[in-house]
C-alpha cells in the first residue's frame, strides 16, 4: 500500500501503480485541500501523475528520485500554472 | 496598451478572418481539404498566439477547435453540420474576446465558462471512438514542437548543441492503462532527457467524475541522443508517437505551419472600427523613400538659389533656376502625392471577406435560405471609403435578406428557385467605385412605399401622388421613412436607409435604389476611389467660378456660334463629324446666360458614361489639384456636387456633378 492519509495529508511512497490512482483520487474526492506529500515516492505511475494534475492539490517534496524530481515534479508544477483549465473567475 | 498586445489583436482579427472564411467555404464544400489545412494553421496560430498573454479560457477553446480541425484533417470527425457550427461559434466568441481584449485589455469575467463549455462542446464532436484511434501527428506538422518547447530551443544552451535533438510527442491511447502500460515509464526509458511537458488532451473533467484509469495525458520531451534511440523506446508503441529531428540551431518555425497568407503582400488593413494600421507592401515604402531623397535634393537646389539672391547674380539666371526648381518640386510633389495615395488604396475584400458569415447569421436568426456570392472584391479604394463602407453595406445586406428575401415556400409557388441569390459586387468605372447589392427577392412595391410614407408623413400626400414609382421607391432612403414599426430582430436598430445615404454622402458618393416587383432589388451605391486629391478644371459661368473633375474631361474647343445645331427645343454640335448634344452650364445650373463672347462659345467636352457631352461656359481657368472635401451639413442634400474645395485665395469652389446634374 504505497496511499496512505496521515493527518491532513495524503503520503505517496516508494513506487506508486496504476491501482494507487483510484485510491488517491477518493482521498482527494473526500478531501480536495489535503495536501498530497511525495517526499517518499520513488516513482509515480501515469495514472497517478494525470489525478494529481485534474485535481491540483497542494504539492509537498520532489520525491525520491532523479527521473521524478528532474522531469515529472517541475513537469506538474507547471501544468498547474498553465495547462489546466481554470474553474471559475 | 502595449505593442505586442497591440500586433494580437491585429493578428487575431486576420486570423479570425482566415478562419472563418475557411469555414464557410468548408460549409459549402466539405470535401476541400485546402480549407481544413486553412482553418487549421489560422486556428494553431491564433492559440500560439494567445499563449503570450494571459488569455487561458481563449487558449483552451482554441485548442479545442485546433484538435477538432486536426480531427476532420485526419478523417476523424465529420466536417459537417454540427462541427462546423461549433467551430463558427468558437471563432465568433473568439472575436467577441478579442474586440473586449481591445477595449479593456483584459477577458471578460465570464470568459472562463464560456471557454471550458466551447472546449467541451467542441470536444464532443470528435467521437469517442476516434480520440482511442488518435493517430499520431503527420510529418508536415511540427508546430507543436515549437508550442511546446519554442521557448527553451532559443535559449542559449541549447542552441550551443552540436548534435541534433529528438524531439517526441506521445499520446497514450485512452485504455493504456488496462494494457499495462506506463506512459511515464516509457519517458523516463528515453536516453538523456534535455526537456519535459505533460499535458492534458481534453479539459479535466470535475473531480466527482474523473475516470481515473483513462488516460487523458499527451507528453511531450526533447532528447539529446540519436532518433533510433527514441524509437526503439516506443517500438510496442508507435502509433501514439511522432518522433522528429531537429539540427542544432535549427529555426522551428521554418517548418511549423505557416502563419500568415503568403498571398497578402500589398495593403491590408485590420476591419476593426478601432484600430487604425495598415499593411504595407515594403516596395511602396521604398519608392517614398527615394521621393523624400529626390525632394532633398530639389530643397537644396532651391538654398542655392536664395543663396544667388544674396550675391547679386544675374535676374535671367536667377529666374531660370526657380523655373528650373518650381518645375522639379512640382513633378516631386505629384509624385508623393500618387505614391501615398497607393499607400492609402486597399481592396473591397477587406470589408467583403466579413459580409459571408453576417449574411449566413443573419438568414439564420430570420429562417431565410439565401445564397450569397461576391464579387469585385479585389477592386481597390481609398482606406476611408473602403472602411466607411461597411456599416452601410452590411445594413443593406440586412434588408435584402430581411424584407427582400421571400420564404423558400413563396419562391417555390412563385416559380423562382428556392434559394434566394444575393450579389455584392464591386465595380471600377472612371474614378469612381459602384457597390452593388442585388437580390432576386420579391421587390419594393411602390404602392407599398407610397401608403407607408404617407403613413408617416414623409412626404406631402399630393406630392407623393404626383411621384413615378422610381421616385416612390427612392423614399426607402428618406429620413423617417423607417420607424420602430417596422424593426425586427436584424433590420432596424435605429439605423435605416437614411443613415446608409447620409454615410455613403459624407464619403462623397451617393446611393440609389432599383426594383423590379416580384423580381428584385439592387442597391447601388457609387463612391469616389479616392477622397482626397483631385484634378479640377476650373470655368467661369455667368461670373462664378466652378470646378470639373478633370478626369471626365476630354478636351476644351472655341465653337463659332454658327455651328451650333438647334435641335428641337435643345442644341448640338458636331465635332469631328460627330454630333454631341451641347449643354449650357448656366442653364443647367439655373444661372442667368453670361455674355455671349465675339470668338465663339467655349466648350468642355466631357464623357458622360458612353456618351461625349459638349458643356458650354463663359470661360477656362486654371487647372489645380484640390482636395475635395465631401459635402456636409446643409450642403450634403444638394444634388449635382460632388464636393467642394478651397482655393488658394480662400475662396470655396463647388465642384460640379456633371453626370448628375443631366440626370
Amino acid at each position: 500500500m504505497s496511499v496512505r492519509l496521515a493527518g491532513d495529508a495524503i503520503v505517496l511512497e516508494g513506487p506508486c501503480r496504476v491501482e494507487d490512482a483510484e485510491p488517491l483520487l477518493s482521498l482527494l474526492q473526500a478531501g480536495p485541500d489535503r495536501t498530497v506529500d511525495l517526499t517518499e515516492a520513488s516513482h509515480l505511475h501515469a495514472a497517478v501523475v494525470q489525478v494529481l494534475m485534474a485535481l491540483r492539490p497542494t504539492l509537498k517534496g520532489t520525491g525520491q528520485d532523479g527521473f521524478l524530481k528532474t522531469w515529472i515534479i517541475p513537469a506538474l508544477i507547471g501544468a498547474e500554472s498553465g495547462d489546466t483549465p481554470p474553474e471559475d473567475g | 496598451m502595449d505593442d505586442l498586445l497591440d500586433h494580437f489583436i491585429v493578428e487575431a482579427r486576420e486570423l479570425i478572418q482566415q478562419a472563418t472564411d475557411d469555414l464557410l467555404a468548408l460549409e459549402r464544400n466539405s470535401d476541400a481539404a485546402s480549407h481544413i489545412d486553412g482553418a487549421f494553421r489560422a486556428v494553431h496560430t491564433l492559440k500560439g498566439s494567445v499563449g503570450l498573454f494571459d488569455f487561458a479560457p481563449m487558449g483552451l477553446a482554441l485548442h479545442a477547435a485546433e484538435d477538432l480541425l486536426g480531427g476532420m484533417r485526419a478523417g476523424r470527425a465529420a466536417k459537417h453540420g454540427a462541427a462546423i457550427d461549433e467551430l463558427i461559434g468558437c471563432i465568433n466568441q473568439t472575436e467577441r474576446w478579442v474586440d473586449a481584449i481591445e477595449r479593456t485589455g483584459h477577458l471578460p469575467a465570464e470568459a472562463a465558462e464560456e471557454g471550458y463549455r466551447l472546449a467541451r462542446a467542441l470536444r464532443l464532436q470528435l467521437d469517442e471512438e476516434a480520440i482511442r484511434r488518435e493517430a499520431p501527428d503527420s510529418e508536415a506538422d511540427l508546430g507543436w514542437i515549437e508550442e511546446a518547447f519554442g521557448p527553451r530551443l532559443a535559449s542559449a544552451a541549447l542552441r550551443a548543441e552540436a548534435t541534433p535533438l529528438v524531439a517526441l510527442r506521445y499520446i497514450p491511447r485512452a485504455d493504456c492503462f488496462f494494457a499495462g502500460d506506463d506512459p511515464l515509464a516509457l519517458l523516463q526509458s528515453v536516453p538523456d532527457l534535455r526537456a519535459v511537458r505533460i499535458s492534458n488532451r481534453n479539459p479535466w473533467p470535475p473531480a466527482a467524475e474523473m475516470d481515473p484509469f483513462s488516460c487523458n495525458l499527451v507528453i511531450e520531451a526533447l532528447s539529446g541522443t540519436v532518433l533510433d534511440a527514441v524509437k526503439a523506446v516506443f517500438r510496442f508503441v508507435p502509433d501514439q508517437v511522432t518522433i522528429h529531428e531537429i539540427a542544432p540551431g535549427a529555426a522551428i518555425s521554418g517548418h511549423a505551419p505557416a502563419s500568415h497568407d503568403a498571398t497578402r503582400d500589398t495593403v491590408s488593413a485590420t476591419s476593426g472600427s478601432g484600430t487604425r494600421m495598415l499593411r504595407i507592401d515594403a516596395a511602396r515604402i521604398d519608392r517614398m523613400a527615394d521621393l523624400v531623397g529626390e525632394m532633398v535634393v530639389a530643397k537644396n537646389a532651391l538654398a542655392h538659389l536664395v543663396g544667388q539672391v544674396g550675391d547679386g547674380s544675374g535676374r535671367k539666371d536667377l529666374l531660370q533656376g526657380l523655373h528650373a526648381s518650381q518645375a522639379t518640386i512640382d513633378r516631386l510633389v505629384a509624385e508623393m502625392h500618387r505614391a501615398v495615395m497607393d499607400i492609402r488604396l486597399m481592396p473591397m475584400q477587406d470589408i467583403f471577406r466579413r459580409f459571408p458569415r453576417a449574411v449566413r447569421d443573419i438568414s439564420g436568426q430570420l429562417g431565410k435560405t439565401v445564397d450569397f456570392s461576391i464579387e469585385g472584391e479585389d477592386v481597390e479604394a481609398d482606406k476611408s471609403v473602403v472602411e466607411g463602407l461597411f456599416e452601410p453595406l452590411l445594413h443593406v445586406l440586412r434588408n435584402a435578406v430581411d424584407h427582400g428575401a421571400e420564404s423558400e415556400n413563396q419562391r417555390v409557388a412563385a416559380g423562382k428557385p428556392g434559394r434566394t441569390r444575393i450579389v455584392l459586387r464591386a465595380r471600377r468605372v472612371g474614378d469612381r467605385v459602384l457597390i452593388e447589392v442585388d437580390d432576386d427577392g420579391r421587390g419594393i412595391d411602390p404602392s407599398v412605399i407610397r401608403r407607408v410614407a404617407r403613413e408617416r408623413n414623409v412626404a406631402p400626400a399630393e406630392e407623393l401622388d404626383r411621384m413615378s414609382d422610381a421616385e416612390a421607391v427612392d423614399l426607402i432612403f428618406a429620413p423617417g421613412f423607417s420607424t420602430a414599426a417596422e424593426v425586427t430582430d436584424v433590420s432596424g436598430r435605429g439605423v435605416g436607409m437614411d443613415a446608409v445615404r447620409a454615410t455613403i454622402e459624407r464619403l462623397g458618393g451617393h446611393a440609389s435604389v432599383q426594383s423590379t416587383r416580384g423580381a428584385g432589388t439592387t442597391i447601388r451605391l457609387a463612391l469616389p476611389v479616392s477622397v482626397a486629391m483631385t484634378r479640377i478644371m476650373a470655368v467661369r459661368v455667368s461670373g462664378e467660378l466652378y470646378g470639373l473633375p478633370l478626369d471626365h474631361i476630354v478636351e476644351t474647343v472655341l465653337l463659332p456660334a454658327s455651328r451650333v445645331l438647334p435641335v428641337r427645343d435643345a442644341e448640338a454640335f458636331v465635332l469631328r463629324d460627330r454630333t454631341l448634344p451641347l449643354i449650357r452650364l448656366a442653364g443647367l445650373l439655373g444661372l442667368p446666360p453670361g455674355p455671349e463672347a465675339a470668338s465663339g462659345m467655349k466648350i468642355v467636352v466631357m464623357a458622360v458614361g458612353d456618351e461625349l457631352v459638349g458643356i458650354a461656359v463663359d470661360g477656362f481657368a486654371e487647372r489645380i489639384d484640390a482636395l475635395m472635401r465631401p459635402l456636409s451639413g446643409i450642403l450634403s442634400g444638394m444634388s449635382g456636387v460632388m464636393g467642394t474645395t478651397l482655393l488658394g485665395d480662400g475662396s470655396v469652389l463647388m465642384i460640379l456633378d456633371i453626370p448628375e446634374l443631366l440626370g
